[in-house]
């Protein structure tokens, strides 16, 4: 059996150019003509936009062609899988939070440290570059940064008489206040506060501003059961007192992606997002929207907010390429010409000398939402979500539901939130 | 061996089309009222999907409904050009990988099929169980292993990965499919071509085949359709953008995290249905001209 | 009756024992011959099939993460499914959607296709019209447009409305979720009804106007006639359709967005895998689930053939 099973795995990991790198990642250009691949997910907007990057680079570096490879995110996940596991991965890969970990500590992902002259990192802030290290080793350098935020309609605030809230001293009871005022006095037509739990972000800031966090250092689940009992009450408590829609409503809505949900259609008042994703909202709203401060944040043992990285750039350890692709990925982050065509489709730099130079040339929303991000007093990013827990979004949501259609108790969930996810971790 | 052609040909002509009733007026406007009914709600996500291909992007879903405000053909030209290519480009490529599937199933389906349903030979029902068993497995398992295989071959980016395995009759549902058609039809017409000196490869291309013109029909526009609208082994085997078939460039279109192109998503979905639901209406014809197999027995 | 005699007797005569044609002679000639027509098919098996098959069953007895090599762990794929509460779930909902969806799509199917064969008017448009909705396959339009059925604002509702009720929103309600799915999978049964129709055209017309000469009735037409000629079609469409209801994927994918939500209400078997495969990384345990899967459904397939000796009839 076991020679049967050494037989397989010798076959699975044969393929492609069988294991290690060519050259190293600090070694000077090749002036060979090689090809690099280089893959990320997202819609057109954001494929045109890059494609012009890779066009810019082209013109400098005539020999090293970029071939890029675009797909949508659940197909971009079977398909990076697929290709890692055949040793045939990309070069350039565009990382998320959630996989990194999962990627970096099976060895699928290059030190970026290593790469030396080839990738410069002096530019970018400390905070946000220790989200894309585990253990000392930058396996992921972060694109953009991003913040949890409430968005506000502000022209359904002004249609129903409510003032906006002082974001800078609001509680969580003020939110369900002033979402209970707003669901009343529009009859049913909106509701105050559109329900959340279904990201990450949302759990993160509850369990910091509680003096807890998700994980603990050493990768391990870290979230008190009763803390985040408290945080699916509050949602279950959103949800039946007509604060927040119906459970199914809900849960469609956050299924349904941001084109449909409560702030994109103007039927919740108050919504939980990303602050780089005001520009979409918008957009899709055609109303007023603000950013505001998420509440509780005066009064929490902790600060809540954080710098999220809104996505990585990696490179495969298996690349035999390892200092072009380096090169490349330096383009991209580093570089005024690249920055000035990405903007901020893949969040505002965290890059600060480029971010510097960005805020002045953006309008409208994206101005609002990048300074926004410098308005907010962040602490300490979170640990990277651990290896074996890429699975959590799912996990939550499932969870989440259970609490929402009161097939499960808030403490119940939470104690079997806590259990699976600690199963998937230990089992990685 | 012809003339038996030629009777079969004879017999198919001369039996009358089935006699077309003419039902009291009452009772074919009910019919027709119920048929018609049952069509709008079977086609209503489909009419609702045309409307929103023809309406701004941003007014999808904040005024759903069946009536755009105004008439809006710009969802059509942007969708068309938003990708690496336009969206012709992904249209060929399905194109090509369709045809090559038909072509392999239609002939590589049918000569396993006339063997399951008219040879007796050692093991036949073992051979035609693992046929069975072979689409019993979930492509998830299958799909790495078999990438790796691919890409042993140098085939990965090809659409060899989609084209060669149909050439090799691994749909075992075509082949189950024409076994059935094939033991439907009267085996005087093999033993009478046996008589005349026929050999299996010529019972096979001259009894057999044009009998069973419905099946092959059906697998035609099956495979066209599934080929079309297959989406995971096309996005495992086609990394390169310019290899993109129709369903993987569909879903370039969709971000949930981001704003997705709903308008040149619906305006796309309705262009790449064209092309099948024409295959439908040309290959359903045949369905109808199925050679009615008649005064043989 | 003479023509439904004529059938009895033709049912009566496959009963009986082969002919006497087969002898050694024609044996050896049908196995030569055989592995003519077979020879693509075996070069299938060996070339492609074999390999990634084979490769899958060993991978259920490892611990295989799809980055690193696989590591052997005996049967322990295996114990963890007895205590695996969301394999039981998943079973559960997905033995509840081939028992109620299959019988439906295919009465629908049938039904429709019989209706449709008698010559009328319109009868192209209607059939056109029918076999529309599977065009659309899995596309990713599928998951917005049965929103717009289904959802809490849905059509369904608004119509509910008009008589003062409030409708839940239909995917997003644990209680309801599977049943929207269910009539999905009715919804395209366009596939086996054209298969229906290409059977029915096989079916020779001097059956049916020697029955009517003799004064059978419809119903008598339907089941002395259109049942026993038709039953390898509808013999071959309940196999398939059993097979592909077990392998369910593409549809709860598309409308829950991968996750087999609300509260996994419609997490079919394959979509389970396929999360704990490719979704959590594990691989191994995924192709363990893979092999029972094949198990069940090589087990419900056998028994449909051995029934099949009872009900389905041959001309051979």
């Amino acid at each position: 059996m076991k020679k049967l099973i050494a037989g397989v795995a010798a076959a699975l990991m044969l393929a492609g150019c069988g294991g290690g790198g060519g050259g190293k990642a600090d070694g000077d250009l090749t002036a060979d003509k090689i090809e690099l691949r280089f893959t990320w997910w997202g819609s057109d907007a954001r494929h045109q936009r890059t494609q012009q990057v890779i066009d810019l680079w082209q013109k400098s570096h005539p020999n090293i062609t970029i071939k890029g490879e675009f797909k949508e995110w659940n197909g971009y996940w079977d398909s990076l899988a697929t290709t890692v596991a055949a040793n045939d991965a990309p070069d350039v890969i565009q990382m998320d939070e959630l996989y990194l970990a999962s990627y970096a500590e099976r060895g699928a992902l290059l030190d970026l440290g290593t790469a030396g002259k080839n990738l410069s990192t002096t530019d970018f802030d400390a905070n946000a570059l220790a989200t894309g290290a585990i253990d000392g080793k930058q396996y992921g350098l972060p694109t953009g940064v991003t913040t949890y935020s409430l968005v506000a309609n502000t022209d359904l605030l002004a249609k129903y008489n409510v003032a906006v809230p002082d974001d800078s001293k609001w509680t969580w009871d003020d939110l369900k206040r002033i979402g209970g005022e707003l669901s009343k006095a529009s009859n049913g037509e909106v509701t105050g506060v559109q329900s959340w739990g279904f990201d990450i972000g949302g759990v993160n800031i509850w369990a910091r501003q509680n003096g807890a966090s998700l994980y603990s250092p050493d990768g391990k689940v870290a979230i008190p059961a009763d803390v985040l009992a408290k945080y699916w009450q509050y949602l279950l408590d959103l949800s039946k007192q007509g604060i927040a829609p119906s459970a199914s409503v809900s849960v469609e809505r956050a299924g349904a992606g941001l084109d449909q949900s409560g702030t994109a259609t103007n039927k919740s008042v108050f919504g939980t997002w990303w602050n780089s994703q005001l520009t979409s909202l918008a957009k899709a709203s055609g109303q007023n929207l603000k950013l505001l401060k998420i509440p509780g944040e005066s009064t929490a043992t902790s600060p809540g907010a954080y710098y999220k990285p809104s996505m990585f750039w990696s490179i495969s350890s298996r690349s035999k390429h390892p200092a072009e692709a380096a090169a490349f990925v330096n383009f991209l982050a580093n570089t005024q010409e690249a920055a000035d065509v990405l903007l901020t489709d893949r969040g505002i730099p965290a890059n600060t000398k480029i971010r510097t130079a960005l805020t002045g040339k953006l309008t409208g929303t994206d101005k609002a939402a990048a300074e926004f991000l410098d308005s907010v007093k962040v602490g300490e990013a979170p640990r990277v979500t651990p290896n074996g827990a890429s699975d959590v979004e799912a996990i939550l949501k499932r969870h989440t539901e259970e609490v929402l259609f009161e097939r499960k108790t808030p403490q119940a969930a939470a104690e079997s939130f806590i259990k699976e996810l600690q199963a998937g971790i230990d089992a990685a | 061996m012809t003339d038996l052609r030629e009777r079969t040909h004879k017999a198919s002509v001369a039996v009358p089309q089935k006699e077309v009733r003419i039902p009291g007026s009452a009772r074919s406007v009910a019919k027709h009222t119920g048929l018609i009914l049952l069509t709008l709600v079977m086609l209503y996500p489909v009419i609702w999907m045309v409307a929103s291909s023809l309406r701004p992007g941003e007014e999808i879903f904040r005024s759903p409904g069946l009536i755009p405000g105004s008439l809006e053909f710009s969802n059509y030209s942007e969708g068309w050009n938003a990708l690496s290519s336009p969206f012709g480009h992904y249209l060929i490529n399905s194109a090509i990988v369709v045809l090559g599937c038909i072509i392999g199933n239609l002939v590589s389906c049918s000569m396993a099929a006339y063997a399951f349903a008219r040879l007796e030979f050692t093991g036949k029902k073992i051979w035609f169980a693992i046929m069975l068993g072979t689409i019993m497995l979930p492509i998830h398992v299958i799909i790495v292993p078999q990438y790796v295989m691919f890409s042993q071959f140098g085939w990965v980016n090809t659409f060899l990965p989609l084209i060669v395995p149909k050439l090799l009759a691994t749909d075992a549902f075509f082949v189950f499919l024409m076994v059935q058609f094939i033991r439907g039809l009267p085996k005087e017409l093999d033993e009478a071509a046996r008589i005349d000196g026929a050999g299996h490869p010529r019972i096979f291309a001259q009894v057999i085949l044009p009998l069973m013109l419905p099946a092959l029909a059906t697998t035609t526009i099956f495979t066209f359709i599934w080929t079309w609208n297959d989406f995971f082994s096309q996005l495992i085997y086609l990394t390169d953008p310019e290899m993109y078939t129709v369903p993987v460039a569909l879903r370039s279109y969709v971000d949930a995290t981001v704003s997705t192109s709903w308008g040149s998503m619906f305006a796309m979905s309705v262009v790449s249905l064209l092309p099948i639901f024409l295959a439908f209406l040309v290959g359903q014809r045949f369905l109808i001209k199925g050679i009615a197999t008649t005064g043989i027995k | 009756m003479s023509a439904i005699g004529e059938l009895q007797r033709l049912n009566t005569s496959t009963g009986g024992p082969p002919r006497k044609r087969d002898t050694r002679a024609a044996r050896k000639r049908d196995t030569r011959a055989a592995l003519l027509f077979l020879l693509p098919w075996f070069a299938g098996l060996l070339l492609i099939t074999a390999g990634p098959v084979a490769a899958s069953l060993v991978l259920g007895f490892t611990d295989y993460n799809l980055i690193q090599p696989p590591e052997f762990n005996g049967l322990e794929n295996f114990e963890r499914m007895l205590s695996d509460e969301r394999l039981h779930n998943a079973l559960r909902v997905t033995f509840t959607y081939v028992l109620v969806s299959v019988p439906l799509q295919l009465a629908c199917a049938l039904g429709l296709a019989l209706l449709l064969d008698r010559g009328m008017r319109g009868l192209a448009f209607y059939r056109s019209a029918f076999y529309l909705p599977s065009l659309l396959g899995s596309s990713v339009a599928i998951a917005v447009l049965w929103r717009q059925i289904f959802g809490a604002e849905g059509l369904i509702n608004q119509f509910l409305n008009v008589f003062g009720i409030q409708g839940t929103g239909w995917i997003s309600d644990p209680d309801t979720a599977l049943s929207t799915l269910i009539v999905l999978n009715v919804w395209t049964f366009g596939a086996p009804m054209v298969i229906f129709l290409a059977g029915l055209r096989q079916i020779p017309v001097m059956y049916y106007e020697a029955a009517s000469i003799d004064g059978a009735g419809r119903w008598t037409q339907f089941r002395r006639i259109t049942v026993p000629l038709l039953s390898p079609i509808i013999f071959f469409n309940l196999v398939l359709q059993i097979i592909h209801a077990f392998q369910s994927f593409t549809q709860a994918f598309v409308v829950s967005g991968g996750t087999g939500g609300p509260s996994d209400s419609t997490m079919f078997y394959t979509l389970y895998l396929y999360q704990r495969g490719f979704g959590s990384f594990d691989m191994g345990y995924a192709s363990a689930l893979a092999w029972l899967l094949l198990l069940i459904i090589a087990a419900f397939t056998a028994v449909n053939f051995w029934a099949a000796k009872r009900w389905v009839f041959y001309d051979d």
